[in-house]
């Protein structure tokens, strides 16, 4: 089975009901989406698919069509995304261990509206549980990285 | 002659209105089976109110709620303004206990579509009325019943879930004989 992930095209040889969150973490080694509660309800594994969000601890891998793309193909160190520079701003992690999917469900959300206020961030990111209780930080710089997506589409 | 004549034809109004009464009655109880899938929990917590919020009711649920998580369908009844619909609900039901639901489309049903605490005379003027219904004759709408892959996932919830009564086929069925009988709406 073919699959492209980070713009990377992958051949694995697994499966077709194998969720997606394996293929990338046993089979590519891609462990930046994280296994939390492997019913789609914490959020630890989003990825996007197409751009799209996704838990990809519930999606089976011969569902997926298109491009995958994981925290590490959003940004790197060298070259982050504005979202990912925002969490770094605002010191948004404790533990970590949530924030790749709260990254990713960040990101998607700013891809439809580059300007959320309070209720849409909650709305969006509420399915993104984090253990650590960062909720007020990630509010911010959620804030922080659509204001700079608003000037930089000035 | 005439008296005779007079007599036969009251005789036959007589037989015609208790036939179309028994007609009538039939066909109310076939509509009540109607009523009782898609007032069932796998129909109506989707087909919910311009509030935009899915439900979780019904035996697989301790207690009736919105849609955990802080979801909503939004306006555009799939989630695209905050989270898709489909960002969880993959394609198919997920194999694990109180894993997702899927099917290949996800979405709440349009809003004039109200069936979530709406009363059997409610929702049977809805499904009759072309304006509310998605522009359907009763012979489309049990069509529709037949060929909707989110509307069959109804009857294939996955595990933990308790189907909707009686079967795709047979709702269809039971539509096609309402409309026939005139499709009686209960008061």
């Amino acid at each position: 089975m073919q699959l492209n992930v980070n713009g990377k095209q992958h051949e694995v040889d697994v499966e077709e009901t194998m969720p997606l969150l394996w293929v990338l973490r046993d089979e590519l080694a891609i462990t930046g989406p994280k296994f939390g509660c492997g019913i789609a309800m914490c959020g630890a594994c989003t990825v996007h698919i197409n751009g799209m969000p996704a838990r990809s601890c519930s999606i089976p891998v011969g569902q997926v069509s298109g491009q995958v793309t994981t925290i590490e193909g959003l940004g790197t160190p060298y070259a982050m995304h504005v979202v990912q520079a925002a969490w770094v701003e605002h010191q948004v992690a404790q533990c970590g261990y949530c924030q790749p999917g709260q990254i990713m469900s960040a990101a998607a959300l700013l891809q439809v509206n580059p300007n959320p206020d309070d209720e849409a961030i909650d709305r969006a990111l509420s399915a993104n549980l984090c253990r650590c209780g960062t909720y007020p930080r990630i509010r911010a710089a959620v804030k922080t990285a659509a204001a700079k997506i608003r000037e930089s589409n000035l | 002659m005439k008296s005779i004549l007079c007599v036969l034809l009251l005789c036959c109004s007589v037989i015609f209105a208790a036939q179309a009464q028994e007609t009538n009655e039939a066909a109310l109880k076939t509509w009540d089976k109607i009523y009782h899938v898609f007032s069932h929990p796998r129909c109506a917590n989707c087909h919910v109110p311009d509030d935009n919020l899915p439900r979780w009711s019904g035996p697989s649920y301790a207690k009736t709620s919105v849609h955990g998580m802080n979801i909503t369908g939004g306006q555009s009844r799939i989630g695209v303004e905050t989270i898709m619909c489909s960002t969880c609900h993959a394609q198919s039901n997920a194999d694990e206990p109180h894993g997702p639901p899927g099917a290949p489309i996800w979405m709440l049903a349009p809003v004039d579509m109200l069936w979530w605490q709406q009363s059997s005379s409610q929702i049977c003027q809805q499904i009759k009325d072309p304006n509310r219904n998605g522009g359907r004759t009763l012979d489309e709408v049990a069509h529709h019943i037949l060929e909707d892959e989110l509307v069959h996932w109804g009857w294939a919830p996955g595990i933990g879930r308790e189907p909707a009564p009686y079967s795709a086929e047979e709702t269809a069925d039971f539509v096609t004989l309402w409309a026939k009988a005139g499709a009686p709406c209960p008061q």
